[in-house]
């Protein structure tokens, strides 16, 4: 009786594609736009993947990784002479203007680190070597910024040559691969000694500090004592991390376009594959009713309905999968635009494109259920 | 199976598989990236952490001429290790010299004349004591006598005159002897030289914008340690400490306490504009350490740990509301 329901499901070719197409549509639909919403929350998050460190220890106030308020020089030291900090290094990190041979300019993230251990460094260096960056002023640029300070210039800058940062000659030494950040600022790594030259001058220059906790300390034991004995606020990494995503969240328009697109994608999902499934059983009412003439039970009528449309919903949600994944993989080899694609996702995708095809068959179960075997006879 | 001759069902298939390999590898997260150098850790389980900067022991000596003049040689280099009393700096001498030379001859002339003059004494004494003996025979007149005494007197007066023109000009001689040694700048402790501002034909000021030569003791290091004021309680005399060199973070120099400077200062600032708003004070440690193989240089900047007693509640985290005190 269930290869009967299926061969009554892929007989007609054209039905079949059309109610595998509304779910793929649909399963598209939702996981492609979370997947670039998730992806773009993930980039206000570029400092901690840019530089990464275990705790950050930031002004009592910070909130978020992109804003931050100026510390003291000396409070490095405070960090420091917490018991449970193994090391704490300063970084600064602003936004400054570069000016391109053609007179253009663009902001950059200027990022320095401490000049002995250079903590914080860019995570895959393309080309050049990271300790160039202690010379004179010397900066490593990623990817992007070589893109960007490259218009007006014959050949894309590359080792060697020199761009203005902030009125200063700042001269490339190394290429990194850095992920993106929010507003699209590329990322310039120097020293931070360096960087408070480029920097103009201000009465707080430390942005803020990453540490370690000592051995034998838990992140949150080391966070909660930098915290008692300084003042100030010290994150982990996954905290600061959700903070900044929350931060997002609550404070932008973002989430309402996602969420939007994403509730428009279950509802024309929901109502196209709703309503094809509903016709195709309203078509097959005549064979339906046949069979119940010949006998068969109302449960086993059910269950080849609900065969049908979970085979919909599964190879529906799988076509869908691999158009997302495409669009992912592509999405995450250029850099852009925005894609994450966390375990939660499909599994998410999948319970909803299950609960449209259950929906859906519920509406050709009251049918069939209804349904006299004398049909047959009358048409 | 019917399905298994579906096209459409081997695309699913693959979606499904496609999305569990995309989540596995988006799950990898690169491990964070080893820092470049190790930081600096402390040796202790409860310190108070600092930023030193290396000094000589002693202040340095600024070396400078007792008088302007035109320099004539310079007898050391820099990095020279001399000694008390070794010359660093020659004047131009020739006046001196020449003078010097002028009054040892005037000397000698005074002892010729003195000489003479002790000739003509001999002279008078023998004339004086065969006129008393004429006189005594009456063969000359007593007048006579007189006269041949008091020309004894006057050569006396003229050799007492003689030798005290003898006295004043060696008492010249000894003014331009030490004015021609004062051209000659000793050093005036041990040392070594850190910098030569002049060469051999260049004129000395008394008052000169920059230090001629710089005597400093580099034997013996000292480092300075500033606590930031918010840290001060937390400091205590007498304490060992660790400094490691910037960029040397795995040879730590062990520091011997001497002092703790009690006027607490404001910051000097990384930056060095002197226009600069200061809004932190940092309480400065002396602490001495004996020069290791590694070459160290005056001026170089060292993370310092300084170790403390570790308070139990220090030590722990739910210590909060004791340590919070301190921050305030």
């Amino acid at each position: 009786m269930y290869h009967l329901a299926l061969k009554m499901l892929l007989g007609d070719r054209a039905k079949y594609l059309m109610l595998v197409g509304g779910l793929t549509f649909a399963t598209m639909l939702m996981t492609q736009q979370c997947g670039v919403f998730f992806g773009l929350l993930k980039w206000t998050t570029s400092h901690l993947s840019n530089m990464r460190a275990k705790l950050w220890v930031v002004d009592r106030k910070v909130e978020q990784a992109n804003e931050l308020k100026a510390l003291r020089d000396t409070d490095v030291n405070r960090v420091r002479t917490v018991p449970g900090v193994a090391w704490a290094v300063p970084v600064y990190v602003t936004v400054q203007s570069a000016k391109l041979a053609d007179g253009n300019f663009k902001p950059v993230m200027l990022v320095g680190l401490d000049n002995a251990t250079l903590i914080g460094q860019p995570p895959v260096l393309l080309r050049g070597k990271l300790e160039s960056v202690r010379l004179p002023n010397s900066v490593i640029v990623d990817e992007l910024a070589v893109r960007r300070l490259s218009s007006g210039r014959a050949k894309p800058l590359d080792l060697g040559d020199t761009f203005e940062l902030n009125d200063k000659e700042a001269r490339i030494v190394g290429i990194c691969r850095a992920d993106k950040h929010f507003f699209g600022y590329p990322y310039v790594y120097s020293t931070y000694t360096q960087a408070l030259q480029f920097a103009p001058k201000q009465r707080k220059m430390l942005s803020l500090i990453l540490a370690e906790p000592a051995p034998g300390w838990s992140l949150d034991d080391a966070a909660a004592a930098i915290e008692a004995a300084t003042g100030m606020k010290a994150y982990t990494e996954e905290k600061f991390f959700w903070a900044t995503i929350w931060w997002y969240f609550k404070n932008t328009g973002i989430p309402i376009a996602f969420i939007s697109t994403i509730a428009l994608g279950f509802i024309v999902g929901m109502v196209i594959s709703g309503q094809t499934f509903y016709a195709f059983v309203h078509e097959n009412l005549r064979h339906l009713g046949a069979l119940k003439a010949m006998g068969a039970s109302n449960g086993l009528l059910v269950r080849m309905l609900l065969l049908q449309a979970f085979i919909v919903g599964f190879i529906g949600y799988g076509l869908g999968a691999l158009l997302v994944v495409g669009f992912g993989r592509t999405a995450v080899a250029r850099g852009e635009p925005p894609f994450m694609f966390p375990w939660q996702l499909p599994v998410a995708t999948f319970c909803l494109v299950m609960s449209i095809c259950a929906l859906s068959a519920v509406l050709g179960i009251r049918k069939v259920v209804k349904i006299e075997p004398a049909i047959v006879f009358r048409g | 199976m019917l399905l298994f001759r579906q096209f459409t069902f081997y695309l699913a298939l693959a979606g499904f598989a496609g999305a569990f390999l995309f989540v596995r590898q988006m799950q990898q997260k690169p491990p964070a990236p080893p820092p470049f150098v190790e930081p600096a850790r402390s040796p202790y389980a409860a310190h108070v952490a600092a930023t030193g900067i290396l000094e000589a022991e002693r202040e340095n000596v600024k070396i400078a001429v007792p008088k302007a003049g035109l320099i004539q040689r310079v007898a050391v280099q820099v990095g020279s290790r001399v000694k008390t009393g070794d010359p660093l700096l020659q004047l131009d001498d020739r006046e001196a010299r020449a003078k010097l030379n002028t009054l040892r001859a005037q000397l000698e002339s005074l002892r010729a004349a003195l000489q003479t003059d002790r000739v003509m004494l001999a002279d008078a004494v023998d004339q004086l004591v065969r006129a008393e003996k004429l006189a005594r025979d009456k063969v000359i007149s007593d007048d006579e006598r007189k006269r041949r005494d008091f020309a004894k007197q006057n050569w006396d007066a003229r050799i007492a005159k003689d030798e005290a023109d003898l006295k004043a000009m060696e008492a010249q001689i000894a003014q331009s002897q030490t004015e021609l040694d004062v051209l000659t700048v000793l050093a005036p402790r041990d040392g070594t030289i850190l910098q030569v501002n002049v060469r051999a034909g260049e004129f000395a000021g008394t008052a000169p914008l920059e230090p001629l030569l710089i005597l400093g003791e580099v034997e013996k290091l000292q480092v300075r340690a500033e606590v930031d004021e918010q840290n001060a309680p937390l400091v205590e005399a007498n304490r060992p400490a660790v400094a490691y060199l910037k960029g040397d973070t795995q040879h730590a120099l062990p520091l011997r306490f001497v002092r703790i400077e009690p006027f607490v200062i404001p910051k000097r600032s990384l930056t060095g504009d002197s226009a600069e708003r200061v809004d932190t004070r940092v309480l400065q440690i002396i602490f001495e350490l004996d020069r290791p193989a590694a070459p160290l240089y005056v001026g170089q900047q060292v993370d310092v740990f300084i170790e403390r007693s570790a308070t139990p509640r220090a030590a722990r985290p739910d210590a909060a509301p004791a340590s919070l005190t301190i921050s305030q």
